[in-house]
């Protein structure tokens, strides 16, 4: 568990504390394991965050430019893998993009006059007016920086540090927003789902993280549409808590909107919870989508994938779940179009504990390369530690079937028409 | 319709000098091996076969140089001897890329492709149904004739359109070809079967060898099934 320990983040004026030698950092690890240190835990006063408001933004940007100052690689050969988080450090996280400002035009379009809307960017979160009104059973936010800190500990102390770059993520933004879908709401987000956007704020060239908490109450059926556009550089480090007999389901779209994108999701399943992904990517110049599932007694999980890797992208994922009790069932299938240049990777884990008898799970990986140069990645992993389980997968990487372009061009379609279609039908 | 002078397929057949005229049948027979199915295929344009060489001009086009998409728009068919599966593509929706139909028209091509699968004995959900997929043998090849029938097929090449129907799906094959055949299209049939050669009273029984094609009328076939290949 994560604890109290990383608390304090990037954002003060402390981290480059002045008998700190510049020299001493030469990368944003060092910059992570310095501000998560014992030393710099206690230091800050509780009304820390209600001061440095005000400046808040600008000291965050300065600090970021300062990593880069201080030596955080820049080179694209360097660039990061989540099998080795410490290439994650190689990225230009300040690679900078000239915008033209309709970032913010699109972060309070997507809730203006609208209802169930909920915008997340730069660890801040913006909601339609709906949302704002205390009523029973409706959705309750806990902001980031406003929110009682008594009760967001509790939240905190849920976030799970894993092996991945979701520790960088909190690193950046340490306080979780969490927004909670009350027990008493039943159906009523499943019937009316609620959107949620994930958006660069700042035209400047900076990182910019969110780290969120999604509780879905007791016998609460909800329904999310994720919409995913980031412009500069984001991580997002979203934990879903489906308690008992709860059902969630996600739909989420990732376009290329010239940023990268970093988003780890982990799911903690309560017995009887649902679980539903259905997800789709156009990848990034950098693009991580990575879920991370802990399952206990009795619950379902189906994700789905249908991503078009767009020319020169790349995309990754690991996908990994974890069956603690009896009774779970899973299935994952997820298929990857690459076109020119891209790149992508998967890795599904299934790791079934000695206790989790009659897992039933099914994964399947597909991949659709259509030239000769991409370059496609699939590993299926299976982790089974009991034997009274129904367990397969099936991952496969191929070109497009020249047969069956023949025999759609003997039917009078052409080339291009053709690959359509066999893309679509492989998507199907 | 379609000339063929001197048609070569390397290492498979040589000079294979032929005339399809409008209005006719043609049977196209030949021993295991000899290249009928490449024939076809060869002149439909298929990538990776041996280099072609020689004439082919269909309806006054050299179609040599055209790409497989081209000569089908032009009219020629061909009815695959194992039809490709493709799962996620349905019949129908196969059937409106091929043909290009608008939306306007699609009702009445709905119902005209439900008569002819109806007419073969296909489900009624056929339409619906992945393009080849879980079908069998003889329901891909009953697909292929209703594909036939709905394209503006001129020249329609058949590779061995009986293998896996029943005796009711030959009956139904052998009456919808016939039914097809107008002055104004030209039917080919790759096959070694009697009775649907009997059935569809060709004009023309060719067979086909390494150095070039024998042509005669349905006692040439008899003769073949008498005396077999080596005598002829």
């Amino acid at each position: 568990m994560m604890g109290s320990k990383v608390y304090k983040s990037l954002f003060g004026q402390q981290l480059l504390e002045p008998s700190a030698s510049k020299e001493e950092f030469r990368s944003l690890n060092d910059y992570f394991e310095y501000v998560t240190s014992n030393k710099f835990i206690d230091d800050l006063p509780n009304a820390y965050w209600s001061s440095i408001l005000p400046e808040f933004k600008k000291t965050y940007e300065h600090n970021l430019l300062e990593l880069k100052e201080d030596g955080l690689p820049t080179k694209r050969s360097e660039q990061f893998n989540f099998a080795n988080i410490h290439k994650l450090y190689g990225i230009d996280i300040l690679d900078y993009r000239d915008n033209t400002g309709w970032m913010e035009i699109e972060r309070f379009s997507a809730l203006a006059n609208k209802k169930r809307s909920i915008v997340l960017n730069d660890s801040r979160i913006f909601t339609s007016e709906d949302f704002n009104k205390r009523s029973p059973f409706n959705v309750q936010i806990l902001d980031s920086i406003n929110t009682n800190k008594n009760r967001q500990s509790e939240y905190v102390k849920l976030l799970q540090q894993q092996d991945n770059f979701s520790k960088l993520s909190y690193a950046l933004s340490p306080f979780p927003n969490v927004i909670i879908f009350p027990n008493g709401s039943k159906d009523t987000f499943n019937k009316n789902p609620v959107t949620v956007s994930y958006r660069n704020s700042s035209e400047e060239p900076v990182l910019e993280c969110n780290t969120t908490i999604f509780d879905v109450q007791y016998n609460a059926k909800v329904h999310l549409n994720e919409d995913i556009k980031t412009s500069a550089g984001q991580m997002n480090y979203s934990m879903y808590i489906l308690r008992e007999n709860s059902e969630l389901v996600i739909e989420r779209t990732t376009n290329d909107y010239g940023g990268w994108n970093i988003f780890d999701s982990v799911f903690i399943c309560h017995p009887g919870s649902k679980l539903t992904i259905k997800f789709t990517n156009t990848g990034s110049q950098y693009t991580q989508e990575n879920f991370y599932i802990d399952s206990s007694y009795k619950t379902s999980v189906n994700i789905v994938g249908r991503n078009q890797i767009y020319k020169g992208n790349e995309y990754h994922q690991y996908v990994y779940q974890k069956s603690n009790d009896p009774d779970n069932y899973s299935s994952i299938d997820i298929k990857n179009v690459g076109k020119e240049y891209s790149s992508t990777s998967f890795i599904g884990r299934y790791d079934v504990g000695p206790l989790s008898t009659d897992f039933d799970g099914t994964m399947n990986n597909q991949n659709l390369m259509l030239d000769k140069n991409v370059t496609m990645h699939t590993r299926p992993v299976l982790d089974i530690h009991t034997k009274e389980i129904k367990c397969q997968h099936g991952c496969t990487v191929s070109n497009i079937n020249e047969d069956h372009m023949y025999y759609l061009q003997t039917k009078g379609i052409d080339k291009v028409t053709a690959s359509e279609m066999l893309i679509e039908s492989f998507l199907c | 319709m379609l000339k063929l002078k001197n048609y070569t397929v390397d290492e498979i057949f040589s000079d294979v000098t032929l005339t399809f005229e409008a209005g006719k049948t043609y049977v196209i027979m030949g021993s295991n091996g000899v290249g009928k199915s490449t024939l076809i295929h060869s002149l439909m344009g298929k990538p990776g076969l041996p280099e072609v060489s020689g004439s082919a001009v269909f309806l006054g086009s050299d179609i040599n140089t055209l790409e497989t998409d081209q000569r089908a728009r032009l009219g020629m068919f061909v009815g695959f001897q194992a039809p490709t599966s493709i799962p996620g593509l349905s019949n129908f929706q196969f059937i409106k890329q091929a043909t290009g139909i608008k939306v306007t028209e699609i009702k009445d091509n709905l119902t005209k492709f439900k008569d002819i699968a109806g007419t073969l004995g296909l489900p009624n959900d056929w339409d619906k149904r992945n393009l080849n997929t879980d079908a069998s043998g003889g329901e891909k090849k009953k697909n292929e004739l209703i594909q036939m029938l709905m394209m503006d097929t001129k020249l329609a090449m058949l590779d061995e359109p009986d293998s896996g129907l029943d005796v009711d799906g030959i009956k139904a094959l052998t009456s919808e070809l016939k039914a097809w055949r107008t002055e104004h299209n030209t039917l080919i049939v790759v096959t070694h079967y009697d009775k649907l050669i009997t059935g569809l009273e060709p004009d023309a029984v060719i067979v086909l060898q390494k150095d070039g094609a024998l042509v005669g009328d349905q006692s040439l076939a008899d003769k073949i099934f008498n005396d077999g290949f080596e005598g002829v």
